[in-house]
């Protein structure tokens, strides 16, 4: 276990180095606030997520990743169509989604995830643990979207995609 | 073929200025908080991809597009983490239905 820690908290490390190097530069004399910068990320990073043994399969996660582009797309263009448009076309309102994630990391991904979907705003939880979505126009078959982003997400996170 | 780029340019980074505009417009007429973040969170995501996007081809190193691109998914991880933070906060002030 303390291995695996190990080689974890190095991996991270390391990803985090190349990304500041990639922001900032590789200049000898800004490494020292790099290294810094780094092993600050990498201690939150260990403590917000620990190193589990999940498994990603990279070709639901292509999926997703494409779903994620289209989705951002019509999301952009829904909200603009809207605000631009001389009537304000909304129908705000919250729709209730009984989420089968469990809740941690995999359910604040998808919580990120589904924040692009047109019309549609993660806001929080209800007393029974199902996410509450906030809607532009409560008439979209929101809940029909949402289902197939969690079953692609479920997929992508290695588990087995039941229902639907 | 370097025109074709500049042209390409041209019309991804006005595509992505007609977003942000758009997500601007929606914050001013949206009626209150939550319709407000839809606005912003959704038309910028997608205003600074295609800002990004244009952009790529007048990058002079590799190094540059993968900056870009990095910058791109930090803004839209930053936007969708306090997108939903704020969402919950504006919940909890006026409770739900």
């Amino acid at each position: 276990m303390r291995t695996i820690s190990v080689r974890a908290a190095m991996a991270r490390g390391a990803g985090f180095l190349g990304f500041w190097l990639l922001l900032i530069g590789p200049n000898p004399a800004d490494l020292v606030a790099g290294l810094c910068a780094a092993a600050a990320a990498t201690w939150t990073s260990l403590r917000l997520l620990p190193p589990g043994d999940g498994r990603l399969r990279y070709a639901a996660l292509a999926r997703l990743a494409l779903r994620f582009g289209q989705e951002s797309i019509m999301g952009g263009a829904d909200v603009a169509r809207r605000a631009l448009s001389v009537r304000l076309p909304l129908r705000p309102g919250f729709i209730v989604y009984p989420v089968r994630l469990p809740p941690g990391p995999a359910c604040n991904t998808f919580g990120a995830l589904t924040s692009v979907l047109p019309g549609t705003l993660p806001a929080g939880v209800d007393d029974h643990g199902a996410l509450l979505y906030h809607c532009l126009d409560v008439e979209q078959p929101v809940a029909v979207q949402l289902a197939i982003d969690e079953g692609l997400l479920i997929r992508a996170l290695g588990g087995t995609h039941d229902d639907t | 073929m370097s025109l074709v780029l500049d042209i390409f340019t041209i019309v991804a980074v006005s595509a992505g200025a007609f977003f942000f505009l758009a997500g601007t417009v929606g914050l001013l007429r949206f009626p209150d908080t939550l319709t407000r973040l839809h606005a912003l969170t959704k038309a910028d995501n997608l205003g600074l991809g295609l800002v990004v996007m244009g952009l790529l081809p007048q990058a002079e190193q590799p190094f540059a597009v993968i900056k870009l691109i990095a910058i791109w998914l930090f803004a839209l991880l930053a936007g969708a983490t306090v997108g939903q933070l704020m969402a919950r906060a504006a919940r909890r002030e006026r409770p739900t239905p």
